[in-house]
This record gives C-alpha cells, sequence and structure tokens, in this order.
C-alpha cells in the first residue's frame, strides 16, 4: 500500500513539473514552444543510472567507476536541462517569464524522478512485498 | 510557543548518512556540474556572438583540447598508475605514467592558452565585447576544476 501512495504523489509531482513546461510554452503572453525540447533530457536522464545498475552486478562495494561515470552523465543531463531554456531566453527565443516557469518545471520533474529512484531503487530481490 | 525546538536532534536522526561513503557520488555530482556548467558558458558565447568577427570560431579548439584532456586523465585509475592493480594493462605502468602525464598537459596547456585567449584576442587589442573571451576563459576553468574534482575527489577504496 506504501508503493501505491508514493507511485501516485510521485506522479503527481510528474504532473505539476509537466503543467509548469506547459505553461512556460502555451501562455498566450510567451507562445513558445522551443522549451517542449526539454522532453528529451526528461526522457534521457534516468537512462546512464539504469544502464550502470544492470551492467555493474556485484553490489558489494560501496562504489564503482561505472556507477560514477553514469552519475557524472546524468548530472550533465541535468545540467544541460537548466542550461536550455537560459541559452534560450539571453537569445531572446523565449521571455525570461516563459524560462522561470520552465526552470520551475525542471526543479520539480527531477525531484519527482530522484523520489522515483530513492522509493523504488532500493528495494532488493528478496523483498517479498514487490509493489 | 515554548519548547519548539526541543524535538531538534543533531546527528542521530534517521537521515544522517555516511558521508565518507557518499564520497565518490558526491565528487561525481561536483564535476558533472562543473564540466557541463563549462560548455553551457561556451555555447552561451557562441549564441549571443554568432559572427567571426567579435568571437573567432578558432577559439572553440581550446575547449575541446580540455576536454579531451578531461578524458584522458579520468580514464587511468590511480592504482593503475601506482601498480597496485591485478592487471597490467597492455602498456604496464610506465604507459599509465605518460599517458596521464600527456593529459595533464593537455589540461594545463588548455587553461593556460584560454587566458592567452582573453588576454591576447580581447582585452589587448581592445575589442568592444570581451565577454567571449571571459566564457572562454571560464569554460576552461570550469573543465580543468572539473576534471580534478573527478580525478581526485574520487577515492578508489571504495570499489574494492
Amino acid at each position: 500500500m506504501a508503493g501505491i501512495k508514493a507511485l501516485i504523489s510521485l506522479s503527481f509531482g510528474g504532473a505539476i513539473g509537466l503543467m509548469f513546461l506547459m505553461l512556460g510554452c502555451a501562455l498566450p503572453v510567451y507562445n513558445e514552444y522551443w522549451p517542449l525540447f526539454l522532453l528529451f533530457f526528461y526522457i534521457l536522464c534516468p537512462i546512464p543510472y539504469c544502464i550502470s545498475r544492470r551492467v555493474v552486478d556485484d553490489t558489494d562495494s560501496a562504489s564503482n567507476a561505472c556507477k560514477e561515470l553514469a552519475i557524472f552523465l546524468t548530472t550533465g543531463i541535468v545540467v544541460s536541462a537548466f542550461g536550455l531554456p537560459i541559452i534560450f531566453a539571453r537569445a531572446s527565443v523565449i521571455q525570461w517569464g516563459a524560462c522561470a516557469l520552465v526552470l520551475t518545471g525542471n526543479v520539480v520533474i527531477f525531484a519527482t524522478i530522484l523520489g522515483f529512484f530513492v522509493v523504488f531503487g532500493s528495494n532488493d530481490d528478496f523483498s517479498w512485498q514487490q509493489w | 510557543m515554548s519548547g519548539f525546538l526541543d524535538g531538534i536532534r543533531c546527528g542521530d536522526c534517521e537521515c544522517s548518512v555516511d558521508w565518507s561513503e557518499k564520497r565518490n557520488t558526491i565528487a561525481s555530482i561536483a564535476a558533472g556540474v562543473l564540466f557541463f556548467t563549462g560548455w553551457w558558458i561556451i555555447i552561451d558565447a557562441a549564441v549571443m556572438y554568432p559572427d567571426g568577427n567579435s568571437f573567432h570560431h578558432a577559439y572553440h579548439t581550446c575547449g575541446v583540447i580540455a576536454t579531451i584532456a578531461f578524458l584522458m586523465i579520468n580514464a587511468v585509475s590511480n592504482g593503475q598508475v601506482r601498480g597496485d592493480s591485478y592487471s597490467e594493462g597492455c602498456m604496464g605502468q610506465t604507459g599509465a605514467k605518460v599517458w596521464l602525464l600527456i593529459g595533464f598537459m593537455l589540461a594545463f596547456g588548455s587553461l593556460i592558452a584560454s587566458m592567452w585567449i582573453l588576454f591576447g584576442g580581447f582585452v589587448v587589442p581592445g575589442k568592444e565585447h570581451v565577454y567571449p573571451g571571459i566564457a572562454v576563459f571560464f569554460q576552461n576553468a570550469f573543465i580543468f576544476f572539473g576534471g580534478l574534482v573527478f580525478k581526485f575527489g574520487r577515492t578508489e577504496d571504495l570499489w574494492q
């Protein structure tokens, strides 16, 4: 039951974040849809960590090089997701208000993804209560 | 109102994590932030000054070489250089040292070259916009320190 509650609250967070992103695009004052390219970053963001978790099989060591490289790449994707709307705003492609809305959406969505990994990433194969 | 803060405990709460185990993770995140912030700074400069007069396109070489140096430095583990890893690799300890030497030479060289570009290309000739030169310098500084953090911020004891 705890898994269901966490899942519902995480999906609520994701919906809020996407709402901020769409507000930054679709408000009649702004009306520029360039920030939708950030969706690629949202999709790409969990991929390195998932790959490294699948590649590295022994969980005895506290950390390893592959996992650290994955964290490095994930950080890069997150930084890029924050950098792109700022560059858009500086190049006058979108307005600064839209940029602020999109950045807020960024924070919410990445917090949601992080929360997903914190809640569901830690349960090992031996836990008898799978969600 | 009285006794609001009585419930606060320091250190023994559930959320107190073992920071020494998290050291590699934190170093990786810091290095990633530095490295990619550097690249976004130069993207910003390239977007703001697209013409070759105010920002010569050859100045991008500096950051590319810094990135190659970043990859070279971090492709060799410290254990390989000290010689206490299990396998020798194809060139052994000497090869790892030479590889690392070339990597650090490229890193320092790109940092110095970026300062040269800032002053020789923008400040001294009295260009109207100095910002691209500053962007090149900060890009290389961020990539350089990102490489240092990724190399020396992590400890390989956690891999055992």
